[in-house]
């Protein structure tokens, strides 16, 4: 006989402002097996679970179940107040009475208590069959992988190896450094970017904790979380990285050009080159795609294999598979720019003069291809106006909803950078909807970008049009004046913001980490888990979660660094019991669960059944999530989850079919 | 001239849109009628990026300003709008639909505008009424012209030697009067 523990939570008004928990409490006395019903405030409270403890101990209830917010949000919380009680924490059943019923049906307080009620009579009729159950301990991998090496990655990188843990660090370009390697300077404070991040980049090479995996992608990534298994591929340089010393004398002698990605695509450089100025490792890279020799046959060209002292190059280089045993992941894979090619009315891509923020940065930067000069791209004068356009691809339905919160930062530096360097032979507009200045010294730096007579226009332009000398005009309305004002420029800037990562869809999918609405990787919850993803053991770092500017981006990378040495610091952790069970029996070896078990979590053993030979599935324990694929995909029934079998679940339909049942006969 | 490009405000008797505003107050049943006709509440959800005025055909002639519309709506002044004839302005070239970030649209409000104008049987430009009739006469908009070329010769359809357009048949004037009949209701 169970003795059955009923407590329904008004989670202050969240729940009690529309279901009557009160006529609920009394309902659940009426069912069967119930001993005790309460309802309380707040039941996640110290005061709500000594209520429960106290009611285990003198009521000696068996089986408890709570009428609350969501299990994702408290159903640790009450396991743990169960388990010090002194009943398995396993024989807790949760009711969810917020997400599902108060929040849901605001406006119809009264089916809530009815819907409130039903699921409160589905939890006792499951509560019935639940079974106790003891934690796995499994052994972690004291290691790291981290996926991306741009300064979220780097910082992530850094802290975990200097608290002593081995890092694997794998950038998919020739270098780290990533999209702060491009920035000119950094606002607000207009540190340069290169002096503040290079020694970081030095610092990642030299440490002995840290492996750095350049020019190379993740490829493959098995097992769960303290325990994966990754496959690394390096792409080959087709230069040894231990020979080249970085003299570059191959790049002067290169017939061949190729458009240079680090300084988007603005000026040219050679098939072989080293990345960047200040590109770590500092080591020459071919690009295939342009190598005559590589795209041809042997005995072409092949000037760089003469003119290399060190004897570096190697054409005949073939990619590596490389394979890596880590307990954790860090994700920081970083963002990209919005190609404003798609917003055909600013002209983008058709007029010269209309730049990205992304490439402004690169012209204004000392190694960049105008060495720091502003400088129209069409004539290659210094703009006599220049005019930055906001929320370019971002707060626009038609490509990206969100706020870049980036953008405005982003155009108030460059704005100050152009008045510093063409002091006050330059006119500066903005033209803005909002102007967003919400971290630490950011408002601050707007007022000194108005104090450096930068005008801001509160409108956006629709179009802009190129007159034939190449200068461009627009009308733009401004809600201050109140005016149409009739704007020529030379150079337009436009606020690009960030979009997510092309390669998340494939990293997503490798890792079962979800991504939300806007694209980027979704956290496990947006306030109180914002460095996790949904998927144990792997964690996210900078802007592949969301937009991000650089201070934000090194506080979360060190936060998801904490996390992982969370993680690895115990060698062991504790995992959910719920897993699969097969039924020897039953199994027909179909083979179906083994096919589509997202964890590889089941194996096929060969065995002799009745005198024939056979294949049964069995469980990996280890790696085993739970996620009950197999389960429902079982033709035979032999493979169920514990806690979710078809008994466990079928109770609860007839739990709830029963009332509407005896209704339906009134 | 295209009938909807001469200067409307130049009419007698004309009310511009800050007189009639002066003393307006919020009359949010008569906006809640506006935002079902233009069904569902995106189309007015504008956080004022001026997008829309800055591009506007109307603007610089007429002194349309979309962006005002689209709030002067959504705070519910909208009493005094379709009694404006600034209303009446926009050619409906409809690059405020195309390019507005949030997807709202100012031309479905200021049509919605116009049709609430006829209902109410408020001034509605002679131009529009004549266009009317015109359509129902010879089943076009526009009438066709006299023009003058490079070398000063006035031309028209006849000396172009064009075919002469003829005039719709009677059940069209049947069709189309009930046609509006319909979009009205």
């Amino acid at each position: 006989m169970t003795r059955i523990g009923v407590y329904v939570c008004h989670c202050g008004l969240n729940i009690a402002g529309v279901v009557d928990v009160e006529k609920v409490a009394e309902y659940a006395k009426t069912l069967s097996d119930v001993v005790v019903s309460k309802h309380y405030t707040y039941m996640c409270s110290e005061p709500g679970q000594r209520m429960i403890q106290e009611d285990i101990r003198n009521k000696k209830l068996d089986r408890i179940v709570i009428a609350t917010c969501s299990p994702r949000m408290h159903e640790e919380t009450f396991r743990r107040a169960v388990a010090e009680g002194g009943l398995n924490p396993y024989l807790t059943e949760i009711v969810n009475l917020r997400e599902q019923v108060s929040w849901a049906h605001t406006h119809e307080p009264e089916k809530a208590t009815e819907k409130a009620k039903a699921l409160v009579r589905m939890g006792v009729a499951r509560s019935r069959l639940l079974e106790p159950l003891e934690k796995r301990r499994v052994s972690v991998e004291k290691s790291v992988l981290v996926v991306g090496g741009g300064i979220a990655g780097i910082q992530a990188s850094l802290d975990l190896a200097n608290a002593g843990f081995p890092v694997y660090l794998v950038e998919k370009a020739p270098s780290i450094g990533g999209r702060m390697a491009q920035l000119d300077k950094t606002f607000p404070t207009l540190d340069c970017s290169a002096c503040i991040l290079t020694p970081k980049m030095v610092d990642v090479v030299k440490h002995p904790n840290i492996t750095m995996l350049t020019n190379a992608e993740v490829t493959d990534v098995k097992g769960f979380v303290g325990n994966y298994e990754v496959t690394i591929l390096k792409k080959p340089r087709y230069v040894d990285e231990k020979k080249c010393v970085g003299c570059e004398v191959c790049a002067q002698v290169c017939p061949v050009k190729v458009p240079d990605r680090f300084n988007e695509n603005l000026t040219q450089k050679r098939a072989i080159s080293i990345y960047s100025t200040h590109a770590v490792p500092n080591i020459a890279t071919i690009n295939s795609e342009y190598c005559l020799r590589l795209k041809y046959e042997k005995g072409v060209c092949g000037k760089c294999q003469e003119a290399c002292e060190a004897e570096a190059i190697d054409f005949e280089e073939q990619p590596k598979t490389i394979h890596v045993k880590v307990g954790g992941v860090v994700l920081a894979v970083g963002s990209e720019v919005f190609n404003a090619l798609q917003m055909a009315e600013l002209g983008y891509g058709r007029f010269k003069n209309v730049i990205s923020n992304i490439e402004f940065e690169r012209i204004s930067d000392a190694s960049g291809p105008t060495g720091g000069k502003i400088l129209s791209p069409k004539n290659g004068k210094t703009p006599k106006t220049i005019v930055f356009i906001q929320c370019v691809g971002s707060r626009d339905k038609r490509f990206h909803e969100y706020c870049c919160r980036v953008g405005c930062m982003v155009t108030l530096k460059q704005a100050i950078l152009a008045r510093e360097k063409i002091h006050e032979n330059v006119k500066i507009y903005v033209c803005y909807i909002d102007m967003r200045a919400f971290g630490k010294g950011y408002d601050e730096f707007y007022g000194r970008a108005r104090d450096m007579d930068v005008d801001f226009v509160a409108g956006l332009p629709s179009e802009i049009h190129e007159s034939t000398d190449g200068s461009l005009y627009f009308d733009v309305f401004d809600k201050g004046t109140n005016k149409l004002l009739q704007i020529r420029t030379d150079l337009v800037v436009l606020g690009t913001g960030l979009v997510p990562n092309k390669d998340l869809a494939d990293i997503s999918a490798l890792l079962h980490a979800s991504r939300s609405a806007d694209g980027f990787l979704l956290e496990a919850h947006p306030k109180l888990r914002p460095l996790e993803s949904a998927a144990a053991g792997v964690f996210l770092a900078g802007a592949c979660q969301g937009p991000k500017d650089i201070p934000d981006t090194v506080a979360q990378a060190s936060g998801a660094a904490a996390k992982a040495l969370d993680l690895l610091s115990h060698g062991e952790i504790e995992i959910e019991p719920l897993k699969a069970i097969v039924d020897e029996d039953l199994c027909s070896g179909c083979r179906i669960c083994a096919s589509i078990c997202p964890f590889l979590a089941i194996e096929m053993k060969t065995d002799i059944i009745e005198g024939k030979e056979g294949a049964r599935a069995e469980v990996v324990e280890a790696m085993c999530q739970g996620c009950g694929l197999c389960s429902s995909a079982c033709p035979t029934g032999a493979i169920k989850i514990q806690q979710y079998s078809s008994k466990q679940v079928m109770i609860q339909v007839d739990a709830a079919l029963a009332e509407s049942c005896a209704e339906g006969g009134k | 001239m295209q009938p909807w490009l001469s200067p409307v405000l130049k009419e007698e008797n004309d009310v511009g849109l800050s007189d009639l505003m002066s003393m307006a107050k919020p009359n949010i049943e008569a906006r809640d009628k506006i935002l079902a006709r233009i069904s569902g509440k995106e189309l007015v959800n504008c956080f004022q990026c001026i997008k829309c005025t800055s591009g506007c055909t109307a603007l610089k002639l007429l002194e349309l300003k979309p962006h005002e519309i689209i709030k002067l709506v959504n705070l519910g002044f909208v009493d005094e709008l379709p009694s404006s004839d600034i209303i009446w302005t926009c050619v409906t070239c409809l690059k405020c639909v195309q390019r507005c970030p949030q997807k709202a649209s100012p031309y479905h409000v200021i049509i919605a505008l116009r049709n609430l104008a006829v209902e109410k049987e408020a001034k509605v430009p002679e131009r529009y009424l004549k266009a009317v009739s015109q359509i129902l006469e010879t089943g076009q908009v526009d009438t066709y012209q006299k023009i003058v070329t490079r070398k000063m010769e006035t031309v028209d359809r006849e000396s172009l030697k064009l075919p002469k357009i003829c005039a719709p048949k009677e059940s069209f004037q049947v069709v189309f009067m009930k046609a509006m009949e319909e979009k009205t209701v």
